[in-house]
């Protein structure tokens, strides 16, 4: 195992999905900064865009000395990476100008002691623009060295696509909770209760975007190893999965804490200083396993990391995913897990009708407030089929990930999952006394709500049917 | 390995009383604490 890169690839491949990772939820963070007219998170965020802006510099260089290196290896394609060089310039360049437009602002800051809307919203486009240009770049990239996307779909059992999602959606829990985390500790020592639920609400995004990574990554598996392809081994595969599954795990334990304190906020109007800290705890070490994690994944495929005393794992049956597998298949050990995934969806669903239905106008005798007791319920349903759901997945993962409602299953978790946070972060809804109505928003985000759990109950049952 | 059915149903009603049982004292004690942290 090496952390520390020591080859230019390696820097390389870690440095540049921060700036473009890193960018989204920057603005995330700028817009909610807009929104509640936060000033402290505004030039928080300044500062932010300044870091990416810097972090333009070791992007550029780790970039021109990989094309050195990988211009000898005769499996790259030099014109991809022409392609590549010339798209991230101008993407590096819209970073560089996002980053000293909002340091330039933050400067002037210190002098009039106040921030201008236009060099905000001047920021806000070049940050926009430059997204833009990044999700070029980093498709481009990705193309260099990732060749089994190029296999043609008829020939494969597991479609490449998965491995292709897995490639682009890994780095969002990953690279979103470094961001999350320094927003956090941000918040912390300034003591901003608008950041600390911002830096919150980015982890529990963090803790439900991990559920479709790993699923995406177990599908992955199987697009690298259906057929034998060179260079491929599944027990390094197999390392990746066992620290994956571990993520999952922190992520979870540090998405839970960080929205029951959103939930408790709701009520009390203020944060237990034990609970941020034990947040905090959680995401120092889920960050670490994390890191792990990342690092054996780059292994799979990139063997212009490996160093000479990396010592690659060969047995494929070794780890505890294999074991998991050989275990879940008992049926002692099935049913009792397919049990509790099934009470799970009808906590999650019990709690997420009885919750909408009130936004959406039923029993308007009740205030939001005493329907919002019951959310911890369904987070408890959630937590219950996230483990469930992974165990069952263990079982006959191949299969599960190719029946055709698999996908929007997943997706209709992923957008229920983060639908749910408005009900414990909207003031308006807060608001809503017995006897009035919810704001419109409000009710369209209930209907989204029910939707999506009841599409991921119908995705689910209907898997071994169609 | 062959299970019988008695210990099948034995083991979903373990796991799912243990399962349920974390799931409803998490949700008594958060409740709890903001009761008595509101009064």
């Amino acid at each position: 195992m090496h952390l520390i890169p020591q080859s230019w690839p390696h820097l390389h491949i870690l440095v540049s999905v921060f700036p473009s990772v890193g960018l989204i939820f920057v603005l995330g963070f700028y817009v909610t900064a807009f929104v509640t007219n936060n000033e402290v998170m505004k030039r928080s965020c300044l500062v932010l865009f300044g870091i990416l802006g810097i972090l333009a510099i070791p992007t550029y260089f780790s970039g021109d000395r990989s094309m050195a290196v990988l211009s000898q290896d005769p499996k790259i394609s030099q014109d991809l990476m022409n392609t590549h060089f010339g798209w991230g310039l101008a993407s590096l360049a819209g970073l560089v100008m996002t980053g000293a437009a909002a340091l330039i602002e933050l400067w002037r800051f210190r002098r009039v002691e106040r921030l201008s809307d236009n060099a905000l919203h001047l920021v806000l486009g070049l940050a926009i623009v430059t997204l833009g240009l990044m999700v070029v770049v980093g498709e481009l990239g990705w193309e260099i060295s990732h060749h089994e996307l190029q296999l043609a779909p008829a020939t494969q059992k597991t479609p490449q696509a998965w491995s292709h999602v897995h490639i682009i959606l890994n780095h969002f829990p990953t690279v979103g909770f470094v961001f999350a985390l320094g927003f956090y500790i941000t918040a912390l020592v300034m003591n901003n209760d608008v950041m600390k639920r911002g830096s919150l609400v980015a982890f529990v995004i963090c803790a439900i975007l991990i559920v479709p990574t790993y699923v995406t990554g177990a599908a992955s598996m199987w697009a690298l190893t259906d057929a034998a392809m060179p260079g491929i081994s599944k027990a390094v595969i197999n390392a990746h999965r066992d620290m994956a599954l571990l993520t999952l795990f922190g992520l979870a334990f540090t998405g839970v804490a960080a929205w029951i304190e959103l939930w408790r906020f709701r009520h009390l109007g203020r944060y237990s200083r034990r609970t941020l800290y034990l947040v905090l705890a959680f995401a120092i070490i889920t960050l670490g396993v994390m890191a792990e994690t990342g690092h054996r994944g780059g292994q799979i495929n990139h063997p212009e990391i490996r160093v000479a005393m990396d010592i690659l794992p060969t047995d494929s049956k070794a780890g505890w995913s294999p074991a998991i597998e050989l275990l879940i298949n008992h049926v002692i050990w099935f049913v009792p897990w397919q049990t509790v995934h099934f009470f799970g969806f009808s906590l999650v669903f019990g709690t997420a009708l009885a919750v909408s239905l009130r936004v959406l106008g039923f029993w308007k005798s009740v205030p939001f407030s005493a329907v919002h007791r019951l959310l911890p319920l369904g987070v408890f349903g959630v937590v219950m089929n996230v483990f469930s759901g992974m165990l069952i997945l263990h079982a006959d993962s191949s299969r599960y990930l190719n029946e055709i409602t698999f996908v929007p299953k997943i997706i209709f978790f992923t957008i229920g999952g983060i639908a749910v946070l408005y009900f414990s972060v909207s003031e308006g809804l807060w608001k809503v006394e017995a006897g009035e109505d919810a704001p419109m928003s409000a009710k369209w985000v209930a209907a989204v709500v029910l939707i999506s759990w009841a599409g991921v109950i119908m995705g689910g049952r209907l898997l071994p049917y169609v | 390995m062959v299970y019988g059915n008695t210990a099948i149903i034995f083991m979903v009603i373990a796991v799912v009383l243990g399962v349920l049982g974390l799931a409803f004292v998490g949700t008594y004690y958060l409740n709890k604490s903001v009761d008595q942290s509101a009064r």
